[in-house]
């Protein structure tokens, strides 16, 4: 019921949006202010109706209505309150709302902030934009013509053609399927928010690029769409930044950045808005540009939709494989693209002959020449990076069933741009604030030349680079970082409120020197013999039993307990055993690993965990999940997480010697059936002794009292043995009695002794003798394996070189953002003060 | 026409057709362990075939399985690292490397995983990022 409620409210929003927005079409057109005000007031139920629909949805997830769909595929019982709150945005439907909701409040700071004669159209074009965002919400079926899909839709819908739903069509799940692990994070939790204001706002440079057009004023737009454009260019870096960290830390194929088309899909329109922000910082200098700010800015936004087009129409799995689950959202998606591109690019072209053009070319050495190529070079790149994310659909003019292209394509086309970028970066930032010639640029370039390429030499020598490019590479992020210093010391003294520039682009040099070194020269960690052992497979040396070359490097390494290896030469690595910890996650092992540098350093430990994915795991078939353990140094980081332990194996081989689950691992297989006829073992203790068995210390601690009523009738004696079964590896104390009993029946004596079981590790106790003569007791074990393996755990660990850089590469790039929103923001709020 | 619109023209053509050749360079087609014999790389979509079983080798330290492309023949696949997160889950695997007599030696490994979470649901992870 109160699902049809929100569903209404969504198509109220809907078509108060439309609404909205043919008013202010005839408010723009006629600029007529009164309309406009109309506008607004539709604007604004349009916002409450959305909010309303938010907050039932928000209130169907946290009342565990499971019997709507988007409850039950998101969330489940076991969530805490911020991840039930964070799996409002988890899927697709609740995304969009997200993104529709940020749109929103937007456009009331639009409402109070732009100025005509460009507000009335800048609010259509949002307005524009939301309608289509709403659309994919609307659940709506129009004679068979399904539009959108809401968030609100029970499971009956979603699946009608289920089993349970035929036998019993009210059917409520218990409980819903829940939240990934992988995703139970603060960084996933605060990630997409900061995507979508980044989105949002990039909506807005697109707005005043269409309302300048449309009003045939193509110089004023600049100034107040820029402090937008920034604010943008900020959550987008943020939004990377927290993917990229969260990836890092939480997943395990150890980087920040893996080319994939969902980051791409931030990456691209951050690219050309900062394109765009360059154009439009030279327009408002130099009233130079005109034509090119404008494109940037539309083309930013049509970045945003044309990437979101490819995210989640389906389309990259349009290739056999890729068959994604597809909300049938292709057309309206495919529609919402057409429709902001061409109606972009269409006025664009429609306006072009009167756009102004600089009445003389810029000479090239100047600010105005350097700022637009810096701004060309910018858009080229994210130009190459759309063309790789396509290659779902462009790929199709080479082969069929195209695959996407190999990282290399990425990498290698650049590297280049983004050295030609750095160079740029520094003579932009020197011309921008005086005018120089040839000549005495040279000279005022000197000294951070000089910085630079001494610099550039020591981290030759130190790095030990010997690729020519990367020396290359390394001298043109060093002289952005170095050369835009320069710049900003001197700012700094005199006007600090401009240092934004010089600061953004000391950030972008830091970043390039950072990926560089983090990249390029990580390094497995591995003993000495799996060092040669990768050595001679670079060498071509190694072949395997077939006789084909090996090209795969080993980059794991098995460590035995309280066996210390002596790793890179560097580490004495031992591993320390693990723990049982159900507190944050049932089944969760946190393996202690310690690092003891050789040349004396202080020893650390590292705390990789392993866990089983609750969401698809069951009783027969447990899945195992890694987190990473990563220790952040100054210098370099050390990755590590665990490939697989002795514990997981125990775990697995249980498993699968009840028979009940599929084949988990073929090599213990076949090690089972060696162990087919576990030993029996028995060992004499007296009390207080401690006996090592194999991976177990067992412990007789003393006799205990037999219970009476336990004991078959005609007893002559009857004790229990207080036996401590020791794991060593997981600190963990197992205690059992064992009884022993002499009873007579039919005057013939017996012996009792019923088994004690340890499950854990499938072992079964027996208390079988008694030997008066030294106090000493018989245990008979059985279950212990006759050969038995030490605990063991597989690590795999890296060692990566200025990931730190990296980072503080990217908080400056956000934090010369920032002083320039301050900057323009500043300037925007006391024009309209004054107005 | 000006001599500095031909240079632009050229260099942007030029530009063009490096990058769209290189593009096409580096994307292959989707194929199966058949049409992997002449490839020296392949990328080969298919499902874990789970009778005959997956395992890790502590000896090799490779996670050794078979896998069945869409011809539905069955080959065995090593991926010199752990059991990827997930493995059993996936719906799909593309497998990337080359072939090597009957086996398939695979670098990477791409698994197609009915996502809880994401975006797009049943997103393609890469093995290792999983």
């Amino acid at each position: 019921m109160i699902g049809i409620l929100g569903k209404t409210l969504i198509s109220a929003s809907f078509v108060a949006s439309l609404f909205a927005m043919i008013f202010y079409f005839v408010a723009a057109n006629r600029d007529d202010y009164k309309i406009l005000r109309i506008g607004n007031w539709l604007f604004t139920a349009k916002a409450v109706f959305l909010v309303a629909a938010s907050g039932i949805l928000m209130y169907l997830i946290f009342q565990h209505q499971f019997q709507y769909y988007y409850v039950f595929n998101y969330t489940s019982l076991d969530l805490t309150p911020r991840y039930l709150f964070s799996a409002f945005y988890g899927g697709q439907e609740g995304s969009f709302m997200l993104w529709i909701l940020i749109s929103a409040f937007l456009g009331f700071g639009l409402m109070k902030w732009a100025r005509p004669p460009y507000k009335a159209p800048v609010l259509f074009f949002m307005t524009l934009t939301q309608v289509f965002l709403l659309s994919m919400l609307l659940g709506w079926d129009i004679f068979g013509l399904k539009l959108g899909a809401s968030p609100f839709r029970t499971i009956a819908q979603e699946m009608p053609n289920a089993p349970f739903l035929q036998t019993n069509p009210d059917f409520v799940p218990t409980d819903g399927s829940g939240l990934n692990d992988l995703l139970k994070s603060p960084w996933m939790m605060i990630h997409p928010p900061i995507l979508f204001v980044g989105f949002a706002m990039m909506t807005i440079p697109y707005c005043f690029a269409m309302a300048a057009l449309w009003k045939q004023k193509y110089n004023e737009w600049v100034s107040p769409a820029l402090p937008w454009t920034l604010t943008a260019n900020v959550a987008l870096l943020t939004a990377i930044f927290l993917g990229g960290y969260w990836a890092y830390v939480t997943l395990s194929f150890g980087g920040y950045w893996a080319w994939d088309p969902v980051e791409n899909a931030s990456l691209v329109p951050w690219l050309i808005g900062t394109a765009g922000i360059h154009t439009m910082i030279i327009q408002r200098k130099s009233a130079v540009a005109q034509k090119s700010s404008i494109l940037f800015a539309i083309l930013a936004y049509v970045a945003v939709v044309y990437e979101t087009f490819l995210t989640r129409s389906g389309i990259l799995g349009s290739s056999s494989v890729h068959s994604f689950v597809d909300l049938g959202l292709y057309n309206q998606l495919l529609a919402f693209m057409l429709v902001v591109t061409l109606v972009g690019l269409g006025l664009f072209f429609w306006r072009y002959k009167e756009l102004p053009s600089p009445e003389k070319e810029s000479k090239v050495l100047s600010r105005e020449f350097m700022t637009v190529t810096g701004a060309m070079l910018l858009l080229i790149l994210g130009l190459v990076i759309i063309l790789g994310t396509s290659s779902p659909i462009l790929g199709q003019l080479f082969v069929e069933n195209p695959t996407p292209p190999e990282i290399s394509f990425y990498n290698n086309w650049s590297m280049p741009i983004v050295m030609i970028m750095a160079i740029f970066t520094v003579l932009g930032q020197f011309l921008f604030w005086k005018k120089y010639d040839a000549e005495s640029l040279a000279s005022a370039l000197i000294n951070p030349l000089l910085v630079t390429s001494v610099v550039t030499i020591a981290s030759i020598i130190i790095g030990d680079v010997r690729n020519l490019y990367y020396m290359a590479y390394l001298f043109c992020g060093y002289f952005a970082i170095f050369g835009n210093a320069w710049v900003l010391v001197r700012l700094a003294f005199q006007k600090p409120k401009l240092t934004g520039g010089s600061l953004t682009h000391i950030g972008f040099g830091l970043l390039l020197v950072g990926i560089l070194a983090s990249s390029a020269y990580n390094e497995p960690l591995v003993d000495q013999k799996t060092a040669n052992y990768n050595a001679a497979v670079e060498r071509g040396e190694v072949t395997d039993e077939q006789g084909f070359t090996v090209r795969q490097k080993e980059e794991m390494l098995v460590l035995n307990l309280n066996e210390p290896v002596l790793i890179d030469d560097r580490y004495m690595v031992t591993y320390e055993g693990y723990e049982l910890d159900n507190s944050v996650r049932r089944g969760q092992q946190n393996y202690k690993i310690k690092f003891e540098p050789v040349n004396g350093g202080k020893a650390f430990y590292m705390q990789p965990e392993v866990y089983p994915m609750l969401t698809s795991s069951n009783q027969e078939n447990i899945q195992w999940s890694v987190d990473p353990d990563v220790r952040t140094g100054l210098l370099s980081d050390i990755y590590l997480y665990v490939g697989g332990s002795s514990y997981v194996q125990e775990q697995n081989d249980r498993i699968a010697g009840t028979g009940s689950g599929m084949m988990q691992n073929a090599a213990t297989q076949d090690q089972d059936t060696l162990n087919n006829d576990p030993a029996v073992q028995a060992i004499n203790f007296t009390p207080g002794q401690t006996i090592d068995v194999g991976k177990f210390k067992i412990r007789f601690v003393n006799y205990s009292r037999a219970d009476s009523t336990e004991l078959p009738p005609n007893t002559t004696i009857g004790v229990r043995a207080e036996v401590e079964l020791i794991h060593p590896a997981s600190s963990r104390i197992f205690t059992i009695d064992p009884l022993f009993a002499v009873y007579s029946e039919d005057d013939q004596s017996y012996i009792y002794s019923p088994p004690s079981w340890v499950s854990e590790f499938d072992l079964e106790f027996q208390f079988t003798q008694i030997i008066p003569q030294d106090n000493s007791i018989e245990l008979t074990v059985s279950g212990l394996e006759e050969e038995y393996e030490p605990d063991w755990v597989l690590i795999v660990a890296d060692e990566k070189p200025f990931i730190s850089i990296v980072w503080a590469g990217t908080f400056i790039l956000m934090a010369g953002f920032s002083v320039s929103i301050f900057r323009h923001w500043g300037r925007e709020r006391k024009k309209n003060t004054e107005s | 026409m000006k001599p500095k619109l031909i240079i632009g023209i050229v260099a942007i053509v030029g530009f063009t057709s490096l990058l769209m050749y290189n593009f096409g360079e580096s994307i292959s087609t989707y194929t199966t362990f058949e049409g992997a014999a002449d490839r020296s790389t392949a990328h080969i979509p298919g499902t874990w075939d789970e009778e005959k079983g997956a395992g890790f080798s502590m000896e090799t330290k490779r996670f050794t399985f078979f896998m069945k492309d869409e011809d539905g023949v069955s080959r065995k696949v090593v991926y010199p690292k752990p059991k990827p997160n997930n493995f059993e889950d996936a719906d799909q695997l593309v497998v990337i490397g080359e072939m090597r007599g009957d086996i398939f030696y695979a670098n990477e490994m791409l698994m197609k995983c009915p996502s809880k979470y994401n975006d797009d649901p049943g997103k393609f992870v890469n093995a290792s990022e999983s």
